[in-house]
This record gives C-alpha cells, sequence and structure tokens, in this order.
C-alpha cells in the first residue's frame, strides 16, 4: 500500500455529510410502497390500524369510524387526497393533519 | 343516510379536541416494525420510509458525486428492493444495516454501468498526474465533518470517471483487481485511472 493509498483511505473514513431524504423522495417513495402493499393484497384496515395505537389522520379517522365494511377501509384514501399531491409535488408542502404520513414527511 | 352511533360522535370529537396532540408512542423497534410492514400496515411503511430514507439518501447521494441527478432513482430502487426482501430480513441485523447493504449493491451495480460504459481507458498525456513537488497538503487531522464536507466538495467537482473511481476504491474500499473483474479492465488499467484520479482529486483540494 503506497502513501497515496493511505491517504485517500483515511479521508474516506471521515465518512458521509448527514442529509435529510428531500420530503418530496420521502412522499414518493412512501406512496410507491403502499401502492405496492396494495396490489400484492388488502391493506390493514384503517380500524385494525387504531386498534394498534397508529395515528390516524382527520380522513382516515372518518373512514376508520364509518359504518362502512372493512374491505373499504383497507382502501389507501391517500389515493384521493390532496396532501398527497402536495407532497409529492413541493419540498415543505402547506400540510400540517395530525397523523398524515405526508406532513410528518416535511422537512420543518 | 348514514348513521353514526354516539361512541363514535364522541370518538370523533375527541379527535376534533385533540388534533393537534399527537398520540404516537415510542419507535416500535425493528422486528415489529418489519411485521407490521409485512402486515400492509400503512403507518409501519410510513415509519419505515420516514426511519431509514435520510440514511439511505446521504449514503447514496455521497457515493453518487457527481451525478446528483440519479440519486432520487436509486434511492427509489433501494427502498422497494428492501421492500420485496424484507421477509427475509432476520431480527439478529439491524435493519438500517440492512438497508444500507441493498444501496451498497445498487451503488455498485451503478460504478459498474457508468464505468463499463466510458471511452475513458485511453490514456492521455493532458490526463498526467500533476508532479510530485507540487502537491498540496491535505489536512487528514482536520475535523470530522469538516473532512467529510470538504471531501465530498471535491469529488462532486471532478469529472465523472475521477470521482467514481476514487468512490468506489476508497470509500466502498473495492480493490484495483476486482473493480477491473467487474468492468472487464485490467487491475493496471485501473491503477492508471486511479493515478490520475488522486492527482485531480488533490489539486482540486487546493482550490476548495
Amino acid at each position: 500500500m503506497n502513501n497515496d493509498d493511505l491517504l485517500f483511505q483515511q479521508i474516506a473514513a471521515a465518512g458521509e455529510c448527514r442529509v435529510d431524504a428531500p420530503s418530496v423522495l420521502k412522499s414518493r417513495l412512501f406512496s410507491a410502497l403502499v401502492q405496492a402493499e396494495a396490489a400484492e393484497g388488502t391493506l390493514m384496515s384503517l380500524s385494525e390500524c387504531r386498534a394498534r395505537g397508529r395515528d390516524l389522520c382527520v380522513f382516515e379517522h372518518l373512514v376508520a369510524i364509518a359504518p362502512i365494511g372493512e374491505d373499504l377501509k383497507s382502501r389507501n384514501p391517500c389515493r384521493v387526497c390532496h396532501a398527497r399531491l402536495l407532497a409529492e409535488t413541493f419540498e415543505d408542502a402547506p400540510i400540517w393533519w395530525p397523523g398524515c404520513p405526508y406532513a410528518d414527511f416535511q422537512n420543518r | 343516510m348514514v348513521s353514526i352511533s354516539s361512541s363514535q360522535a364522541l370518538e370523533l370529537a375527541v379527535f376534533f379536541g385533540q388534533a393537534t396532540v399527537r398520540a404516537s408512542g415510542s419507535r416500535m423497534d425493528d422486528a415489529e416494525l418489519v411485521r407490521a410492514v409485512l402486515k400492509r400496515d400503512r403507518k409501519a411503511t410510513a415509519e419505515f420510509v420516514q426511519l431509514f430514507s435520510g440514511r439511505v439518501y446521504s449514503y447514496v447521494r455521497s457515493r453518487l458525486a457527481p451525478r446528483f441527478e440519479q440519486v432520487d432513482d436509486l434511492v427509489h430502487e433501494t427502498f422497494l428492493a428492501a421492500w420485496q426482501r424484507l421477509g427475509s430480513f432476520r431480527a439478529e441485523a439491524e435493519l438500517e444495516g440492512w438497508i444500507l447493504g441493498i444501496a451498497r449493491h445498487k451503488v455498485e451495480d451503478h460504478y459498474r454501468d457508468r464505468l463499463s460504459r466510458m471511452e475513458i481507458w485511453e490514456e492521455g498525456t493532458a490526463e498526467l498526474p500533476v508532479a510530485a513537488g507540487s502537491e498540496p497538503e491535505i489536512d487528514v487531522e482536520l475535523d470530522r465533518r469538516l473532512l467529510a464536507a470538504r471531501a465530498s466538495a471535491v469529488i462532486a467537482a471532478l469529472p465523472e470517471h475521477y470521482a467514481t473511481i476514487l468512490l468506489w476504491r476508497y470509500w466502498e474500499q473495492k480493490n484495483s483487481r476486482d473493480i477491473g473483474m467487474l468492468i472487464g479492465k485490467s487491475e493496471k488499467a485501473v491503477e492508471r485511472l486511479l493515478a490520475r484520479a488522486r492527482a485531480h482529486f488533490k489539486e482540486r483540494w487546493s482550490h476548495e
């Protein structure tokens, strides 16, 4: 091993600079994964998510407590939500609802 | 007409009344999180993205310099591959390390593809390393974060093939012979490219 190798190994050992993933990327990742999950089978119903102590957003909460079948509660309401569209398009998207994953992804 | 029971109405009222209060508990452990994602719990999937996207993004971004426009795609591929293989995750490993392992494979595939396609293997006299006497001082005793930031800036300013070969050799700790085998070049050819890349790096270092 020559001196240059040693020098560059020492530089590389400093590691990488930690940066936050852009919120748009996180939002798109989440949408893609949930879409893949839905394509593979039924999503866990929102009422079951709630029973497991998960935070639901106001829209999901309405779906979870609505007197409708579990199959409807297993759909993905985020697909038709404006919060998803905003989060997948803008960094620091104007969404603040508690329990909304897209709001949680914002780097604020 | 949709009717709502009194308990549901109460629940709704409580929800609206506490709309600004976060009800979430502490983070799930890795095994629990994996089980929940496999059960298609969308909230666990959100947590999975939230927990690991920063680390994976930082890693991939640092390794793809100066081609940052491909970072999002590679992070995306990493997460999809991780989700597809989640059933094979064993709890004795750390989930973050496991996902980073997948990212490493993606980065290596990217390097191999990038270097194999480039027309860089004919040596030109214009690309000879700088003379030994004019080499700048590189202070490796700098604060770790400063050193990482400066190295990252220098790498990002290098021509793509130099950045790639340096990252693969030193940051990913792949030896020249293995790199050569993966891209169909001799160890000597890889070493020559590395020598030029190191010289350019050092030259840039003094300008940063």
